[in-house]
């Protein structure tokens, strides 16, 4: 048998624009963990995608056992011996874990169902790696982490051979990490490859066997962890030569209370109270599920809540139509889907958020319109030939940009960022951290959701730690701020 | 998660999960109730619980019965069919076609059936190999139906009746009007089997399963192997079929074949679903409580009839669909909360 059980060769991705995945060759080996590193954008997932047939490749080779495979969807990357744990997990919450186990290869003597030596062997393989779990309760009613475990069973059920875990620790608390971890190691006991994807450093190096790093859509290194001397190595590896200009405190620091928050609760947020000054960064930093959006959405009145969001001493009551007049805008999480008309030209998105600025008795005046435009393509540095240009047709950072310009144009003093530079390359990632300190500059308040810590590091002046809801603590930025210690609270630890 | 595990939020969700499974009874009580009390004596002639009565209302409701039983099936995978009420009319029109040209009973209902299939099948190619969007989709095919029907009247007359050659035969409302068993109908006896026999399907067999796995998570379902395409064409075609069965009811307590008889029985057929707690985007569902709730629609229907103007009772039906959707929207929503 080979020692491989994948081999990727000269593997190449091109979306229009962009060339995602670049001459990516690696090796996999057989019954280890191998882990999968890179920033934002650095190709894993589109390589991922390739190997479960969500896109297909431009060019390259991948082997599996030797021999050349190709996914057409992710149902036959499963049938060939590849599944996928998604981040959006595959379960039907109204049916039963047995029901979930047995989906698709039930047994049926004219149509009806009956148990069968298979359901049983399937539970068994279940008990066997989590012996908790109730084959009869309804799968709606499991916490996301036991819904994991279920996919896991049916994935080892049906004999895969490579299991690849995209951020699996994402959406679990510190008790669930573990006890996925113990089945990680269960898996490669009995046989299977783990590719394990996860921004989390330190997983890696409990967990794994091999790293490859990625950046930029290329391969950087592969190598068994035990080489690897310690976290910077792999950080080093993971950001390159591109340097992140470090914070630098400001000079003077205003005193008058731009925001307050008092009490903010609703589904997701707990008791959530803090303050923002006038011509402060604030940073909200967390991992994924801990709030930050709902946060950000409730103070932008995009969700209801209870409790007191205060403004320049006036209360805000609901509505992003009501904060946008009290000169708050919100850069959201998903630039396409909510930040952008994506079918409309780049001077329309611009003048989205204002129209009445730009409008007499309902007409509008496209010169002005042209005007604002152009005012802000120079003023952010909007690279396009043209401003009659679809923003679909634009790069992720030049979208950004775009949506920045509306939320300017909106005239808001107070700007919300959420995951301002998520899916945009390094360098467009470093001109957006410029234009927040050249808002600041100018007057602007900015509240700065991540859940990247660098970024959040290098801009913002002080940092507030949210895990499931709740803000964990606040730190002032500056030399002496420990990631360390940041990473423990915001993973469930306790604050010291 | 973990953190609404406190035995006070636990009390809670259980009473509301008893809430959703008792909802449906306690309205039709309360419709019931309130019928009875509008007009006579309690079980007398003239009140609208006196058994005659009570009997009456269903032998005439079982086409609404087979529709709105089968129609939390399509609910169920996350898709609608609008256009049963016209296949109601259409298939009504030619059974009675057949029946004044001289076919015996079964051949008849055979042949309705099958065209209830074909209308089905139609819309599940609309939907499932086209891919229209189902309202869309169904909202062509309800029209075009109905066309149909109205097309197989000749012009000059309203409906499908005897005429100076054709006789329609003595035995055309033996399906619908005798009373085989306590007042009730053949056609009545059949829906109940039909109840019975959709819950077997829904609860025990792999097609049942699969509606619920498509509903719920139609990725998953894919990932699993399932046909997709396959399942939800096959429920339209099934749809289709009781419509058809339901037609066949309609034509034998009518005595006739009136074009415009299905008209708003899509519309019922919806309310009577939600009435019994079926979730809009698929996954949720129960046959026997939109039976339930197909009976309160024809209790309201049938007992405000000689109470209060056509009108009025139109309102009614409006504020009973407000008050099903929003405890629905209410109720799902705090399901999702959990």
């Amino acid at each position: 048998m080979e020692t491989n059980v994948l081999q990727i060769k000269g593997l190449v991705k091109d979306f229009p624009g962009v060339r995602a995945v670049n001459d990516v060759c690696f090796d996999i080996k057989r019954n280890v963990v191998h882990c999968l590193v890179g920033e934002n954008g650095a190709g894993k997932s589109t390589l991922i995608k390739i190997l479960t047939g969500a896109c297909e490749r431009t060019c390259g080779s991948i082997l599996l056992n030797g021999e050349e495979y190709c996914a057409r969807s992710p149902k036959d990357a499963r049938d060939k011996g590849i599944s996928t744990l998604f981040q959006e997990l595959n379960v039907v919450d109204q049916l039963t874990v047995e029901e979930n186990l047995t989906l698709g290869i039930e047994d049926t003597t004219f149509g009806f169902l009956h148990k069968t030596d298979k359901i049983k062997k399937i539970i068994d393989v279940l008990k066997d790696l989590e012996p908790s779990i109730n084959p009869k309760e309804r799968v709606g009613r499991l916490s996301v982490a036991k819904k994991q475990i279920i996919e896991i069973a049916k994935a080892v059920a049906s004999e895969t051979e490579i299991i690849i875990m995209d951020e699996p620790t994402a959406a679990l608390s510190e008790s669930e990490i573990e006890r996925l971890f113990t089945i990680v190691k269960r898996l490669r006991e009995k046989g299977v490859t783990v590719i394990y994807i996860s921004h989390r450093l330190d997983e890696i190096f409990t967990l794994g066997d091999y790293v490859t790093v990625m950046r930029d859509g290329m391969h950087v290194a592969t190598k068994p962890i035990a080489e690897v001397k310690d976290r910077t190595e792999l950080v080093h590896l993971m950001i390159g030569r591109t340097v992140i200009e470090s914070y630098v405190p400001k000079e003077e620091q205003s005193d008058e209370v731009l925001l307050t928050c008092k009490d903010v609760c609703n589904h997701k947020l707990k008791n959530v109270s803090f303050n923002v000054k006038r011509g402060e960064i604030v940073g909200f930093y967390g991992l994924i599920g801990a709030g930050k959006t709902e946060l950000a959405r409730a103070i932008y009145g995009a969700d209801s809540y209870s409790g007191e969001i205060v403004l320049k001493g006036e209360k805000l009551k609901g509505t992003p139509e009501k904060a946008i007049k009290a000169g708050i805008a919100l850069v959201p999480e998903e630039r396409r889907t909510q930040g952008l008309f994506t079918l409309l030209t780049i001077k329309h998105n611009i003048s989205a958020m204002n129209l009445k600025k730009i409008s007499k008795l309902g007409l509008l005046n496209s010169s002005q319109e042209r005007a604002t435009a152009k005012n802000y393509i120079e003023q952010l540095n909007i690279k396009t030939d043209s401003m009659d240009k679809e923003t679909s047709k634009l790069s992720g950072g030049n979208q950004q940009k775009v949506v920045f310009s509306k939320c300017l144009f909106a005239n808001a003093d107070l700007l919300i960022l959420d995951e301002p530079t998520r899916g945009i390359d390094v360098g467009a990632k470093a001109e957006i951290y410029a234009i927040v300190r050249e808002l600041v500059a100018n007057g602007k308040t900015i509240m700065f959701f991540s859940s990247e810590l660098p970024e959040i590091l290098h801009s913002c002046d002080r940092i507030f730690l949210l895990y499931e809801g709740e803000i964990k603590a606040e730190l002032q930025n500056g030399k002496d701020i420990d990631s360390q210690d940041i990473i423990h609270i915001v993973t469930g630890g306790a604050a010291s | 998660m973990s953190s609404n595990c406190t035995p006070a939020s636990l009390r809670a969700q259980k009473a509301k999960r008893i809430v959703k499974e008792i909802y449906v009874y306690i309205i039709l009580l309360a419709v019931v109730t309130v019928l009875s009390l509008l007009k006579g004596d309690l079980f007398q002639r003239g009140n609208f619980l006196f058994p005659p009565n009570i009997a009456n209302l269903l032998r005439m409701s079982a086409p609404i019965l087979m529709i709105s039983s089968a129609f939390t099936l399509i609910f169920i995978t996350g898709n609608i069919d609008l256009s049963v009420g016209s296949t109601l009319s259409l298939t009504t029109v030619v059974h009675a076609i057949l029946v004044l040209n001289g076919f015996p009973f079964a051949l008849s209902l055979v042949i309705v059936v099958a065209l209830g299939v074909l209308l089905g099948s139609v819309n599940g190619f609309l939907v499932m190999k086209l891919r229209i969007t189902p309202v869309i989709a169904t909202l062509i095919t309800m029209n075009a139906y109905q066309g149909l029907a109205r097309y197989l009247v000749p012009p000059g007359i309203s409906s499908i009746t005897t005429t100076d050659t054709l006789k329609m035969p003595e035995w055309m409302g033996h399906f619908s009007k005798d009373q085989v068993f306590m007042g009730l109908s053949w056609a009545f006896i059949v829906a109940i089997v039909l109840l019975i026999a959709l819950v077997i399907l829904q609860k025990r067999t792999l097609f049942g399963k699969y509606l619920v796995a498509v509903g719920g998570n139609r990725t998953a379902a894919e990932l699993s192997g399932i046909n997709v395409v396959k399942v939800v064409w096959g429920v339209y075609i099934l749809l289709g079929a009781i419509s058809a069965l339901a037609g066949v009811a309609r034509a034998s307590y009518l005595l006739i074949g009136e074009p415009y008889t299905g008209v708003g029985a899509e519309t019922e057929a919806i309310i009577a679903c939600l009435l019994g707690g079926t979730v809009f985007t698929g996954g949720e569902g129960s046959v026997v409580k939109s039976f339930v709730g197909a009976i309160i629609i024809v209790c309201l229907t049938f007992g405000l009839k000689s109470v209060i103007p056509e009108y009025w009772q139109l309102l009614a039906k409006g504020a009973v669909l407000v008050f099903a959707v929003v405890l629905n929207h209410l109720l799902s929503k705090e399901a999702i909360a959990a």
